[in-house]
């Protein structure tokens, strides 16, 4: 049975988009690529999209397909149809991109960004006067090796949830990835460099840890698990004054002593006593839905004993 | 108009490598243009690792041993002055990528893992895992955003202006908005990577290897040196010539054939699997000729066999290559071994370069390196990492010489820069108009079919003639082409246009100069003259365009210490 399958590309010339359809006779075991590749050669040689490598390493062929960043030379287009039950799908560039044709955005701005949190090392701890060479461990080495897998196709710029709710104000989860490739690497003599940036600029605090960087990154690249480590990092030297830390911190408290949260106390903690005053409006409309019970002071779960053993555990891995 | 001291064509490893080293003396302009963002440059493809002799792995190993091997590897076609300036610059090379922040896998005393590669007497290969290019490429990319490298990304280089024996600067095209723009340089690197897209599908290059610096250079009268010799990558995906990364083989994996066999044990008795690249290409092939490949319907191939290497080695040493594998032939390694045929890979010709510690050209001011250039180091048959650090070692000699290039020379004359340019927009203006005419992927697809049938592995006259007559005859029918797309934003078809040129007139080289040499060596295989000549080509090919003519001559070898003996393995 010859099969035809559709695509249905967003497109745009550089003043209006529009949507446009295009049939191409099914062929198995084919990537999404290879229809855009076959488009463009024997259909529509103005179709504009991406591609190097074809092997998932160079980063260029990201492209949204059913909403979904994927990169086009890595996806299986069988695996696409049978996802969504169906023989149309509609691809889009990226979200959070500028858009220059069609499939094809900006990255320039993503550079600058990528810059700012000197992605570069900063060291000379062991070679002195840049001769020789730095002794690392491979577990020392494993330590960057998830991080140093981003190949910036932009995967997770696209799907993150915060950025594209926060802007300017949340970095692309990559940049995260980058900032803790340097701040993780042994060899590094200055962590604190690649840290700030993502601390003072780039709301290292305001992932919500949502995981669609994780989910959407197709190299197995861990952001969100990146901004963990980076919270952790941050707090370990010290920077603790900041909502991010306190509401961390509130969280571990109120789980050792209890087992559960208190909502009504914990924005106290977190924000202070005038912060948490603006919020009265809210609370109150929680209040009138039901969602919010002022006066529950939860007692200690079942097995709260458990917990605490967890935590003397930790406290004395720490100190170790 | 744009003005530069140094300008750099290409942002991969070798380009970048030479940006850094440019931008190193601050009284000169620096300027990289490279055609893809830095970071999507084939470099990042490369795999396996990079060579160097630090004698980690083995106490053995030495600078005399990676030299030996490096000349034995050409088949004695490598300039082994050349040779001993790259082996001997290695490991300082590395290991200054290693202070730069490339992460490298470790041995357990913290020092760069080595790894045993094809073709090699000792394991030297330095790696990260299985992404060693990447994370070069990442680095190098990184570094030069510390030092503030000024990039022209998706800016695409169309010509080298050289007058009456003067290089005058370049034509370039902003690919984002169609302008066409001269740039003003004393001096430039090209380093914009090899041109295995000749073969189309049939190679383990991304889709923009088209050779647009080593056209450019060649339109310019510089010679194309040694075209003939293509290397095939033995371990390219049956399907698609993706490359299963010659580490397969280094970690110890299996080559078998339909009966079971490891088959190896015929052609390379001692080093088996490790056998060099043309060596086990070339009995791959011949293990499907005479009947003994897996599958059938004229789709044969053999089976790479990882299994026994154990999950734990696997997903350590080789996760990309099992990803590769279970991305693009839906099959685990871990499980299943992987269907695999020769892919072009590599070209081992390029841009004649007259003296390697500057990577000059005959032209002053022009200097190349990286995969575009032929040093040359890998003479018939390169060796697998000897690439990356061809790569690191000229990028860095080029960016050195096309600064005291620049400081010798004077700027290009602005008059012929625009007249230049104002020729590309006329064309870029008529083809954008153009309505009718050949398809340019007709035109590609069917320079490919001609290149694999007739100058693939095995070769023979009468084969090779037919491709040239019919490369010559795809030359004209060029001419009629069209793109089919009016716009100036971002007009790949155009792009695809000029490519596909750069492609015809560099395969109508390789043709040529294959069909003239008369002998076996390296990776040119003929089956109407088997045996190596020295007496009569132990030489270089050199074709060099004046017009639309090729001149074919040759320029002797340069042998130091290392005389030719039969290459046994
Ligand atoms: C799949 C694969 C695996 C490999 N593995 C290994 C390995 O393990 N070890 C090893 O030593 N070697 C390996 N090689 C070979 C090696 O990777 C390459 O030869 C080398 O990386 C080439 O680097 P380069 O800098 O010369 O070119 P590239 O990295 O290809 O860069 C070329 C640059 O030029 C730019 N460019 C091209 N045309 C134009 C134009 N018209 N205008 C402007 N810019 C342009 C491109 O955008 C790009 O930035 C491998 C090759 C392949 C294909
Ligand atoms: S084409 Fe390189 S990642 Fe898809």
């Amino acid at each position: 049975m010859a099969m035809e399958i559709v695509y249905r590309v967003k497109r745009f010339d550089g003043e209006k988009s529009y949507y446009q359809e295009y049939s191409i006779p099914y062929e198995k075991d084919r990537t999404i690529l290879w229809g855009l590749i076959k488009i463009r050669d024997e259909i529509d040689p103005t179709l504009s999209f991406r591609s190097a490598c074809r092997s998932a390493i160079c980063g260029s062929c990201a492209i949204r397909v059913n909403s979904n960043a994927l990169l086009a030379c890595k996806t299986s287009l069988d695996k696409q149809l049978a996802l969504y039950q169906t023989n149309i799908l509609t691809l889009e560039p990226l979200a959070n991109f500028p858009v220059i044709r069609d499939l094809v955005v900006d990255w320039e701005n993503k550079f600058k960004h990528m810059t700012e949190v000197k992605p570069w090392l900063i060291g000379e701890k062991d070679c002195p006067g840049g001769t020789g060479y730095y002794r690392q461990s491979p577990d020392e080495f494993l330590e960057i090796s998830n991080p140093t897998d981003c190949i910036l196709c932009g995967c997770c710029v696209s799907e993150c949830t915060q950025h594209t709710n926060l802007r300017d104000e949340f970095y692309e989860p990559f940049i995260f990835t980058k900032s803790w490739r340097f701040t993780a690497d042994s060899r590094d003599n200055s962590p604190k460099a690649h840290l700030l940036p993502v601390l003072n600029e780039g709301g290292l605090w305001k992932c919500v840890r949502c995981q669609q960087c994780i989910t959407k990154c197709p190299k197995g690249v861990r952001p969100a698990d990146h901004i963990s480590r980076l919270r952790c990092s941050s707090m370990n030297y010290g920077f603790t004054d900041n909502l991010g830390t306190r509401h961390a911190q509130a969280f571990a408290e109120y789980i050792q002593k209890t087992g559960r949260l208190n909502e009504v106390t914990l924005p106290l903690k977190t924000e202070g006593i005038f912060r948490t005053l603006k919020r009265i409006p809210f609370a109150l409309r929680l209040l009138r839905k039901g969602k919010l019970r002022p006066l529950y002071f939860p007692s200690p779960i079942q097995g709260i004993e458990g917990i605490r053993k967890i935590y003397n555990r930790l406290r004395k891995e720490e100190k170790k | 108009m744009l003005t530069y001291d140094v300008v750099i064509v290409g942002g991969g490893g070798a380009g970048m490598r030479a940006a850094l080293e440019a931008a190193r003396d601050k009284s000169l302009q620096v300027a990289v243009f490279s055609k893809t963002y830095p970071t999507r440059s084939h470099t990042g493809a490369a795999q396996g690792g990079i060579n160097g002799a630090f004698a980690f792995k083995d106490p053995t190993d030495s600078i005399e041993k990676h030299f030996k091997d490096t000349v034995k590897g050409s088949d004695f076609l490598g300039d082994q002055n050349a040779i001993d300036f790259f082996v001997n610059e290695c490991p300082e090379c590395i290991l200054e990528l290693e202070r730069m922040g490339v992460p490298f896998s470790r041995d357990e005393f913290g020092r760069i893992a080595q790894r045993p590669f094809g073709g090699a007497s000792s394991p030297r290969t330095c790696y990260s895992a299985d992404k060693t290019g990447h994370v070069i490429l990442h680095t190098l990319y990184e570094q030069c955003l510390k030092h503030g490298v000024k990039f022209y990304n998706e800016w695409f280089l169309l010509e080298l202006v050289v007058d009456k024996g003067r290089f005058q600067g370049l034509i370039v095209q902003n690919m984002h908005d169609g302008c066409i723009h001269p740039v003003n340089t004393k001096s430039v690197v090209i380093a914009t990577g090899g041109f295995g897209r000749i073969y189309w599908n049939r190679t383990t290059n991304a889709l923009n290897m088209t050779g647009d610096g080593t056209a450019a250079c060649f339109n310019a009268g510089i010679p194309l040196k040694d075209p003939e010799f293509v290397q095939f990558h033995p371990t390219g995906l049956a399907g698609t010539g993706i490359l299963m990364s010659e580490a397969s083989r280094g970690e110890g994996g299996y080559l078998i054939n339909k009966n079971g066999e490891r088959f190896m044990s015929r052609y390379a008795p001692e080093k088996m699997e490790l056998g060099p690249r043309d060596l086990v290409s070339r009995a791959i092939e011949t293990e499907i000729r005479e009947g003994r490949g897996v599958g059938g319907n004229g789709n044969f191939y053999v089976l790479l066999d990882l299994r026994h290497l154990g999950k734990k080695k696997i997903l350590e040493r080789l996760p990309q290559i099992r990803e590769l594998a279970i991305d693009f032939e839906n099959l685990d390694p871990i499980e299943h071994p992987i269907p695999i045929r020769p892919s072009c890979h590599y070209m081992m010709g390029g841009i004649h370069v007259s003296d390697h510690t500057t990577c000059s050209t005959p032209v002053p001011g022009i200097h190349a390196a990286g995969e575009c250039a032929c040093v040359s180091i890998h003479g018939a048959n390169r060796l697998g990492g000897n690439s990356l650090a061809d790569v690191i070692v000229f990028g860095k000699a080029a960016g050195k010489g096309a600064c005291l290039s620049a400081k010798e020379l004077s700027s290009g004359a602005e008059p012929i820069l625009l007249k230049r340019t104002a020729y590309w927009e006329e064309k870029f203006r008529t083809m954008r108009e153009k309505g009718h005419g050949l398809k340019v992927a007709e035109v590609r697809d069917r320079l490919a079919a001609t290149m694999w049938n007739n100058v693939g592995i095995f070769r023979t006259e009468k084969e090779m003639e037919k491709a040239l007559s019919e490369v010559e005859e795809l030359l004209q029918e060029y001419n009629s082409c069209y793109i089919g797309d009016s716009s100036t934003k971002y007009n790949s078809a155009f792009i695809q246009y000029v490519e596909t040129g750069n492609l015809l007139n560099l395969a109508k080289a390789v043709a040529l100069a294959a069909i003239a040499r008369k002998e076996s060596r390296g990776c040119h295989a003929r089956d109407d003259y088997p045996t190596r000549d020295d007496a009569n080509f132990l030489k270089h090919s050199t074709v060099t365009k004046i017009g639309d003519e090729y001149k074919l001559s040759y320029i002797p070898v340069t042998i130091t210490k290392y005389q030719p003996e039969e290459r046994r393995y």
